[in-house]
């Protein structure tokens, strides 16, 4: 049972597209946009449109299509029964039947219901996918502070809390070691944690789950003292040895996400929506 | 707001450990129902707001969400209405319970914080789902019926086995 070797957590292909080059703040706030757009997408045209661009960002950052989409590979399953429950269960008064069989019956609202749904699900996981893709996770993190700089006036910490993602971050791995050596020692001493039913499986999550919170502690007790002894104290004043900057490169992509922007939400006022 | 030391890292290394109760798969628990899996990677955020207070709860809850929004275990998790504002509130009831009913007895309280930080998670995460129409009501009943009940189980006893065995080694006693 190795537990910790599949761990790609935000896997980054590094590049020197200019969708690399883009500012991560850039990169940061066009994933917004069209995550905020998508939230609003409820016409096969509109995702037509939104298909089109996210192309040209997949091409254009120079990722292999079938890398963008290997993470769906696991969520496929689940996605093929969301779309059946929506096509049998869902459906209005007016709607047109297209067949029944037994006690189920499809309905066309259910199916463009099921249709509306699976597509944004593809298109969020893609676009947060993309992300993640051509940003690496330092160059997010700093992108991230500096957007949630302003914040800091209305009293959001928002260096502490960056800081606590990157401790985040940098312990999964740490503590996945610390997983991997509780595992093989209660293995050792023959706890079989491939066999039972549902009850003895999850019996068998209780000495794992003890060290593993309890090395855990210890850790954050060290690390408190250590950064308390640094004295470390969170945003004020400090520098960064790498500052961002925005470039021409960051216009364009601005000018271009605007008038993307423009587009769709005339889309989505002008096309009648299916759902 | 002013955040301590303290709060950061164990905010900080609670979120590590829901993260890789996810990447691991660890915190799944196959139970057989279409939706997958029982989930019991909210029980560090469910601890965070027990130990260290809402504060910490909150931002722990805020990492898990946008963990399972960037790594989605069910497609409806693609929406952060429904992964990641859900789980604020995890943390936050389980102060709350655990803090009102401390005087009466420390063990029940945290049995109390457990079942109830989970059964917010359950709630909110199918109610937003049904909401937002990734899941037809019948169907979210079922799912909330079949693993919100396990899960709550699970994360009642958790929950008090671990804050025992944390607070013992803790250098400061709340």
């Amino acid at each position: 049972m190795e537990l910790t070797k599949n761990i790609t957590l935000g896997i980054y292909l590094p590049g020197e597209t200019s969708i690399h080059r883009l500012d991560p703040r850039t990169k940061i706030i066009a994933t917004t946009l069209l995550i905020i757009l998508l939230l609003f997408i409820r016409s096969y045209e509109a995702y037509g449109v939104f298909f089109i661009f996210t192309a040209a960002i997949i091409y254009f950052a120079g990722i292999p299509p079938r890398f963008a989409l290997c993470g769906l590979k696991p969520m496929l399953p689940v996605l093929i029964l969301m779309w059946v429950f929506q096509l049998f269960l869902y459906s209005t008064p007016d709607a047109e039947v297209l067949f029944s069989w037994f006690i189920f019956t499809a309905t066309d609202t259910g199916l463009h219901m099921g249709n509306m749904i699976t597509l944004r699900v593809l298109f969020l996981f893609t676009v947060t996918t993309m992300l993640t893709l051509t940003t690496s996770i330092v160059s997010l993190t700093d992108g991230l502070e500096s957007l949630l700089n302003p914040l800091r006036k209305i009293g959001l910490p928002s260096q502490e809390l960056v800081m606590t993602m990157v401790i985040a971050l940098r312990f999964v791995l740490i503590l996945a070691e610390e997983l991997d050596k509780i595992v093989k020692a209660q293995m050792a001493r023959g706890v079989a944690f491939d066999r039972g039913n549902f009850i003895q499986k999850t019996r068998k999550i209780f000495p794992v789950f003890l060290p593993l919170f309890i090395n855990a502690f210890k850790r954050a007790e060290e690390l408190i003292v250590a950064m308390e002894a640094r004295s470390y104290s969170g945003g004020k004043g400090r520098t960064k040895m790498k500052t961002l900057h925005m470039g021409r490169v960051d216009l364009a992509a601005g000018g271009i996400m605007i008038l993307y922007a423009a587009l769709m939400v005339f889309i989505l006022f002008s096309v009648s929506p299916r759902i | 707001m002013n955040l301590s030391v303290r709060k950061i890292v164990i905010s900080g290394i609670l979120g590590a450990i829901s993260i890789l109760l996810g990447v691991t798969r660890l915190g799944f628990i196959p139970v057989p129902t279409p939706a997958g899996h029982a989930t019991i990677m909210h029980i560090p955020v469910i601890l965070g707001g027990i130990l260290e207070g809402p504060v910490v709860g909150l931002i722990t809850g805020v990492i898990f969400g946008l963990f399972s929004f960037l790594q989605p275990g069910a497609p409806f998790f693609a929406d952060p209405l429904v992964s990641v504002l859900p789980r604020l509130f995890i943390g936050v009831v389980a102060f709350l319970v655990y803090y009102s009913t401390k005087r009466i007895n420390k063990a029940l309280a945290c049995i109390l914080a457990g079942a109830l930080g989970s059964i917010t998670n359950t709630v909110l995460v199918l109610g937003m789902a049904t909401w937002r129409g990734y899941l037809p009501p019948e169907v979210s009943i079922s799912i909330g019926v079949l693993h919100g009940v396990p899960e709550l189980v699970i994360a009642a006893i958790l929950t008090v086995i671990l804050v025992k065995g944390i607070q013992r080694i803790r250098t400061t006693e709340d």
